[in-house]
Protein backbone atom coordinates (compact mmCIF):
# COMPACT_ATOMS: atom_id res chain seq x y z
CA UNK A 1 0.00 0.00 0.00
CA UNK A 2 2.58 2.78 0.75
CA UNK A 3 4.75 1.34 -1.75
CA UNK A 4 2.36 1.89 -4.00
CA UNK A 5 1.87 5.57 -3.08
CA UNK A 6 5.20 6.00 -2.79
CA UNK A 7 5.73 4.94 -6.41
CA UNK A 8 2.77 6.37 -7.76
CA UNK A 9 4.08 10.61 -6.00
CA UNK A 10 5.71 12.67 -8.61
CA UNK A 11 8.60 13.78 -8.53
CA UNK A 12 12.24 12.66 -7.08
CA UNK A 13 12.66 11.63 -3.85
CA UNK A 14 12.81 14.92 -2.10
CA UNK A 15 9.34 16.28 -4.00
CA UNK A 16 8.01 12.54 -2.61
CA UNK A 17 9.52 12.83 0.41
CA UNK A 18 7.39 16.73 0.80
CA UNK A 19 4.06 15.20 -0.45
CA UNK A 20 4.10 12.41 1.82
CA UNK A 21 4.94 14.35 4.99
CA UNK A 22 1.95 17.08 3.76
CA UNK A 23 -0.43 13.54 3.35
CA UNK A 24 0.50 12.47 6.99
CA UNK A 25 0.20 15.91 8.41
CA UNK A 26 -3.28 15.76 6.75
CA UNK A 27 -4.33 12.15 7.80
CA UNK A 28 -3.30 13.36 11.60
CA UNK A 29 -5.49 16.09 11.27
CA UNK A 30 -8.82 14.24 10.21
CA UNK A 31 -8.04 11.84 13.09
CA UNK A 32 -7.99 14.15 15.76
CA UNK A 33 -10.42 16.64 14.31
CA UNK A 34 -13.01 13.78 12.97
CA UNK A 35 -12.56 10.46 13.35
CA UNK A 36 -11.54 10.25 17.19
CA UNK A 37 -14.09 13.15 19.05
CA UNK A 38 -16.51 10.53 17.40
CA UNK A 39 -15.06 6.98 18.31
CA UNK A 40 -13.90 8.41 21.35
CA UNK A 41 -17.98 8.36 23.41
CA UNK A 42 -18.18 5.02 22.32
CA UNK A 43 -15.00 4.54 24.77
CA UNK A 44 -16.36 3.75 28.76
CA UNK A 45 -14.67 6.98 30.82
CA UNK A 46 -17.22 9.12 29.78
CA UNK A 47 -20.04 8.19 31.74
CA UNK A 48 -19.61 10.31 34.63
CA UNK A 49 -23.21 10.95 35.50
CA UNK A 50 -25.84 8.93 37.82
CA UNK A 51 -28.48 8.63 35.74
CA UNK A 52 -29.02 4.78 34.91
CA UNK A 53 -28.64 4.86 31.80
CA UNK A 54 -25.54 2.07 31.17
CA UNK A 55 -25.93 0.05 28.71
CA UNK A 56 -27.77 -3.30 29.81
CA UNK A 57 -24.87 -5.08 29.79
CA UNK A 58 -22.41 -3.41 32.14
CA UNK A 59 -25.43 -2.72 34.64
CA UNK A 60 -25.52 -6.53 34.66
CA UNK A 61 -21.69 -6.70 35.17
CA UNK A 62 -21.73 -4.24 37.86
CA UNK A 63 -24.49 -5.89 39.48
CA UNK A 64 -22.25 -8.76 40.31
CA UNK A 65 -19.57 -5.96 41.22
CA UNK A 66 -21.34 -4.25 43.40
CA UNK A 67 -21.61 -7.15 45.93
CA UNK A 68 -17.56 -7.29 46.43
CA UNK A 69 -17.90 -4.00 46.89
CA UNK B 1 4.82 -13.29 -5.67
CA UNK B 2 1.35 -13.18 -4.78
CA UNK B 3 2.37 -14.85 -1.52
CA UNK B 4 4.84 -11.72 -0.82
CA UNK B 5 1.93 -9.09 -1.84
CA UNK B 6 -0.32 -10.77 0.78
CA UNK B 7 2.73 -10.85 3.46
CA UNK B 8 3.49 -7.22 2.90
CA UNK B 9 0.36 -6.19 2.98
CA UNK B 10 -0.63 -7.52 6.21
CA UNK B 11 2.11 -6.34 7.75
CA UNK B 12 1.47 -2.79 6.31
CA UNK B 13 -2.07 -3.44 7.86
CA UNK B 14 -0.42 -4.22 11.19
CA UNK B 15 1.65 -1.29 11.47
CA UNK B 16 -1.17 0.92 10.62
CA UNK B 17 -3.38 -0.28 12.99
CA UNK B 18 -0.53 -0.09 15.85
CA UNK B 19 0.03 3.51 14.69
CA UNK B 20 -3.44 4.02 14.52
CA UNK B 21 -3.95 3.38 18.10
CA UNK B 22 -0.83 5.19 20.16
CA UNK B 23 -2.53 8.13 17.80
CA UNK B 24 -5.87 7.40 19.64
CA UNK B 25 -4.02 7.49 22.94
CA UNK B 26 -2.07 10.55 22.62
CA UNK B 27 -5.20 11.99 21.74
CA UNK B 28 -7.32 10.95 24.86
CA UNK B 29 -4.04 11.29 27.27
CA UNK B 30 -2.89 14.86 26.15
CA UNK B 31 -4.87 16.37 23.57
CA UNK B 32 -8.11 16.29 25.13
CA UNK B 33 -6.61 17.57 27.95
CA UNK B 34 -5.05 20.82 26.16
CA UNK B 35 -8.49 21.49 24.87
CA UNK B 36 -10.49 20.65 27.77
CA UNK B 37 -8.17 23.18 29.84
CA UNK B 38 -8.17 25.81 26.90
CA UNK B 39 -12.03 25.54 26.77
CA UNK B 40 -12.54 25.72 30.52
CA UNK B 41 -9.88 28.83 30.78
CA UNK B 42 -11.77 30.25 28.01
CA UNK B 43 -15.39 29.82 30.29
CA UNK B 44 -13.67 31.35 33.02
CA UNK B 45 -12.16 33.91 31.67
CA UNK B 46 -15.57 34.84 30.14
CA UNK B 47 -17.18 34.88 33.37
CA UNK B 48 -14.99 37.11 35.02
CA UNK B 49 -15.20 39.70 32.24
CA UNK B 50 -19.28 39.16 32.52
CA UNK B 51 -19.13 39.64 36.01
CA UNK B 52 -17.00 42.48 35.94
CA UNK B 53 -18.98 44.08 33.11
CA UNK B 54 -22.56 43.58 34.55
CA UNK B 55 -23.04 45.70 36.97
CA UNK B 56 -21.75 48.47 34.78
CA UNK B 57 -24.45 47.59 32.02
CA UNK B 58 -27.33 47.09 34.50
CA UNK B 59 -26.73 50.43 36.37
CA UNK B 60 -26.14 53.09 32.94
CA UNK B 61 -29.52 52.66 31.44
CA UNK B 62 -32.21 51.88 33.66
CA UNK B 63 -32.64 53.39 37.23
CA UNK B 64 -33.27 50.46 38.76
CA UNK B 65 -30.62 48.36 41.02
CA UNK B 66 -28.30 46.30 38.74
CA UNK B 67 -29.46 43.09 40.62
CA UNK B 68 -33.30 43.59 39.79
CA UNK B 69 -33.29 45.60 36.34
CA UNK B 70 -30.44 45.93 34.11
CA UNK B 71 -28.66 42.71 35.47
CA UNK B 72 -29.43 39.49 34.27
CA UNK B 73 -30.96 40.56 30.85
CA UNK B 74 -27.82 42.75 29.87
CA UNK B 75 -26.12 39.51 30.63
CA UNK B 76 -28.27 37.43 28.65
CA UNK B 77 -27.16 39.14 25.56
CA UNK B 78 -23.66 39.24 26.38
CA UNK B 79 -23.27 35.64 25.65
CA UNK B 80 -25.58 35.31 22.48
CA UNK B 81 -22.75 36.28 20.20
CA UNK B 82 -20.88 32.73 21.17
CA UNK B 83 -23.85 31.14 19.05
CA UNK B 84 -25.51 28.79 21.83
CA UNK B 85 -28.83 28.05 21.90
CA UNK B 86 -30.61 30.90 23.57
CA UNK B 87 -32.57 31.25 26.46
CA UNK B 88 -32.10 35.05 26.44
CA UNK B 89 -36.48 35.68 26.32
CA UNK B 90 -36.72 33.39 29.45
CA UNK B 91 -34.00 34.88 31.13
CA UNK B 92 -35.46 38.50 29.96
CA UNK B 93 -38.98 37.24 30.61
CA UNK B 94 -38.29 37.53 34.58
CA UNK B 95 -36.20 40.11 35.24
CA UNK B 96 -36.81 40.68 38.67
CA UNK B 97 -35.20 37.08 39.57
CA UNK B 98 -32.16 37.53 41.23
CA UNK B 99 -29.19 36.14 38.43
CA UNK B 100 -28.54 32.24 39.57
CA UNK B 101 -30.98 31.56 41.87
CA UNK B 102 -34.02 30.78 39.82
CA UNK B 103 -34.85 27.34 39.27
CA UNK B 104 -33.96 26.35 35.44
CA UNK B 105 -32.30 29.67 34.98
CA UNK B 106 -29.04 28.98 33.75
CA UNK B 107 -29.09 29.04 30.35
CA UNK B 108 -28.15 25.48 29.00
CA UNK B 109 -24.84 24.36 27.88
CA UNK B 110 -23.83 28.29 29.36
CA UNK B 111 -21.07 28.57 32.47
CA UNK B 112 -22.44 30.15 35.55
CA UNK B 113 -20.30 29.93 37.84
CA UNK B 114 -16.56 28.90 39.01
CA UNK B 115 -15.81 25.95 41.47
CA UNK B 116 -12.11 25.86 43.44
CA UNK B 117 -11.63 22.57 45.83
CA UNK B 118 -8.52 23.57 47.49
CA UNK B 119 -7.81 19.65 47.95
CA UNK B 120 -7.27 19.12 44.31
CA UNK B 121 -4.46 21.62 44.48
CA UNK B 122 -4.16 25.56 45.20
CA UNK B 123 -4.65 26.00 41.45
CA UNK B 124 -7.55 24.27 40.46
CA UNK B 125 -10.34 25.83 39.27
CA UNK B 126 -13.51 24.82 36.75
CA UNK B 127 -16.25 26.59 35.16
CA UNK B 128 -19.57 25.55 36.28
CA UNK B 129 -22.32 24.96 32.90
CA UNK B 130 -25.60 24.10 32.89
CA UNK B 131 -26.39 20.26 31.91
CA UNK B 132 -24.69 17.43 31.63
CA UNK B 133 -23.96 16.33 28.25
CA UNK B 134 -20.70 15.29 26.40
CA UNK B 135 -20.52 18.49 24.97
CA UNK B 136 -20.21 20.43 27.72
CA UNK B 137 -18.63 18.36 30.05
CA UNK B 138 -15.72 19.07 27.58
CA UNK B 139 -15.61 22.52 28.45
CA UNK B 140 -15.81 21.92 32.44
CA UNK B 141 -17.86 20.61 35.23
CA UNK B 142 -21.46 19.88 34.37
CA UNK B 143 -24.70 20.98 36.86
CA UNK B 144 -27.18 18.37 36.50
CA UNK B 145 -30.26 20.43 35.18
CA UNK B 146 -33.06 18.64 37.23
CA UNK B 147 -30.93 19.43 40.27
CA UNK B 148 -31.36 22.54 42.71
CA UNK B 149 -29.44 26.50 41.67
CA UNK B 150 -26.59 27.31 43.12
CA UNK B 151 -27.39 28.03 46.53
CA UNK B 152 -30.32 27.48 47.24
CA UNK B 153 -32.55 24.99 49.11
CA UNK B 154 -31.91 21.20 47.73
CA UNK B 155 -29.17 19.69 46.19
CA UNK B 156 -27.09 21.31 43.69
CA UNK B 157 -25.62 18.42 41.65
CA UNK B 158 -22.31 18.66 39.59
CA UNK B 159 -20.71 16.41 37.06
CA UNK B 160 -17.35 15.90 35.93
CA UNK B 161 -14.97 13.77 33.86
CA UNK B 162 -12.21 11.40 36.17
CA UNK B 163 -10.07 11.33 33.17
CA UNK B 164 -9.37 12.30 30.37
CA UNK B 165 -10.65 16.27 29.03
CA UNK B 166 -8.51 17.67 31.59
CA UNK B 167 -9.03 14.83 34.20
CA UNK B 168 -11.13 18.02 36.57
CA UNK B 169 -11.64 15.10 38.98
CA UNK B 170 -8.91 12.88 38.87
CA UNK B 171 -7.79 13.26 42.65
CA UNK B 172 -11.66 12.68 43.86
CA UNK B 173 -11.18 9.73 46.28
CA UNK B 174 -8.75 11.92 48.22
CA UNK B 175 -11.83 14.20 49.11
CA UNK B 176 -12.14 13.95 52.78
CA UNK B 177 -14.84 15.26 55.32
CA UNK B 178 -13.90 19.34 56.10
CA UNK B 179 -12.39 19.70 52.69
CA UNK B 180 -14.00 22.82 51.41
CA UNK B 181 -15.77 23.21 47.91
CA UNK B 182 -16.20 26.68 46.88
CA UNK B 183 -18.33 27.94 44.27
CA UNK B 184 -18.82 31.69 43.19
CA UNK B 185 -21.79 33.03 40.44
CA UNK B 186 -19.86 36.22 40.31
CA UNK B 187 -22.33 37.98 43.51
CA UNK B 188 -21.40 35.35 46.24
CA UNK B 189 -19.12 33.44 47.35
CA UNK B 190 -20.63 29.62 48.48
CA UNK B 191 -18.52 27.44 50.51
CA UNK B 192 -19.40 24.22 50.99
CA UNK B 193 -17.95 21.30 53.23
CA UNK B 194 -17.65 17.91 52.26
CA UNK B 195 -19.47 15.50 55.33
CA UNK B 196 -18.61 12.15 54.03
CA UNK B 197 -16.00 10.11 52.08
CA UNK B 198 -16.67 9.79 48.70
CA UNK B 199 -19.54 6.76 48.14
CA UNK B 200 -19.25 4.10 45.49
CA UNK B 201 -22.30 3.31 43.90
CA UNK B 202 -24.03 2.42 41.12
CA UNK B 203 -25.13 4.26 38.21
CA UNK B 204 -28.34 3.72 38.55
CA UNK B 205 -28.52 5.30 42.04
CA UNK B 206 -30.02 8.47 40.78
CA UNK B 207 -31.59 8.77 44.50
CA UNK B 208 -28.05 10.45 45.19
CA UNK B 209 -29.42 13.54 43.28
CA UNK B 210 -32.55 13.96 45.18
CA UNK B 211 -33.06 17.18 47.31
CA UNK B 212 -32.59 14.86 50.64
CA UNK B 213 -29.90 12.34 49.15
CA UNK B 214 -31.34 8.81 49.59
CA UNK B 215 -28.31 6.90 48.33
CA UNK B 216 -29.20 2.93 47.66
CA UNK B 217 -26.99 2.03 50.53
CA UNK B 218 -29.13 3.65 53.51
CA UNK B 219 -25.97 3.20 55.48
CA UNK B 220 -24.58 5.92 53.35
CA UNK B 221 -27.13 8.28 53.83
CA UNK B 222 -25.42 11.77 54.59
CA UNK B 223 -28.46 14.24 55.69
CA UNK B 224 -31.79 13.68 57.45
CA UNK B 225 -33.25 17.23 57.03
CA UNK B 226 -33.64 19.20 54.27
CA UNK B 227 -31.11 21.87 53.41
CA UNK B 228 -28.56 23.46 51.10
CA UNK B 229 -26.77 20.63 50.01
CA UNK B 230 -23.65 19.48 47.30
CA UNK B 231 -22.97 17.11 45.27
CA UNK B 232 -20.49 15.74 43.35
CA UNK B 233 -20.26 12.76 40.74
CA UNK B 234 -17.93 11.32 38.86
CA UNK B 235 -16.90 7.93 37.63
CA UNK B 236 -15.10 4.88 39.02
CA UNK B 237 -12.70 2.81 38.50
CA UNK B 238 -10.79 6.16 36.99
CA UNK B 239 -10.65 4.42 33.46
CA UNK B 240 -14.37 2.62 33.47
CA UNK B 241 -17.83 3.33 34.12
CA UNK B 242 -19.17 0.37 35.82
CA UNK B 243 -19.59 2.63 39.05
CA UNK B 244 -19.87 5.75 40.06
CA UNK B 245 -18.29 8.21 43.17
CA UNK B 246 -20.00 10.16 44.91
CA UNK B 247 -19.33 13.00 47.56
CA UNK B 248 -21.94 15.24 49.38
CA UNK B 249 -21.41 19.07 50.69
CA UNK B 250 -23.52 21.28 52.85
CA UNK B 251 -23.33 24.67 52.51
CA UNK B 252 -21.41 26.66 55.35
CA UNK B 253 -20.95 30.00 54.53
CA UNK B 254 -21.90 32.76 51.95
CA UNK B 255 -20.25 36.30 51.42
CA UNK B 256 -20.69 38.67 49.10
CA UNK B 257 -18.10 38.89 46.07
CA UNK B 258 -17.10 42.13 47.07
CA UNK B 259 -15.62 41.09 50.82
CA UNK B 260 -13.07 39.00 48.95
CA UNK B 261 -11.95 35.55 48.60
CA UNK B 262 -13.73 33.48 51.59
CA UNK B 263 -10.98 31.95 54.11
CA UNK B 264 -11.50 28.61 52.77
CA UNK B 265 -9.25 29.99 49.29
CA UNK B 266 -6.62 32.11 51.38
CA UNK B 267 -5.26 29.41 53.75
Amino acid sequence: MYGWIWRHLPGNVWVRTLISIVLIVGVVFLLFQYVFPWAEPLLPFNDVTVDGAAPAGHAAATALKGNVA
Amino acid sequence: MALRAVVRSLSELCITVGVLIVLFVVYLLYWTGLRADSASDDEIARLHKQWAAGPVDGGAPGGGTPEETGGSPSRGQDTTGDGQAGGTAERGAAPGTARGTAPGGYRSGNSFAVMYIPRFGGGWSKPVLENTGKQTLRKGLGHYTRSAPLGAKGNFAVAGHRRTYGDPFKDFPRLRPGDPVVVTDGDTWYTYTIVARPYRTLPSDTGVLDAVPAPVDEAATPFDRPGRYLTLTTCDPEWGSSHRLIAWGRLDATQSASEGKPDALTR
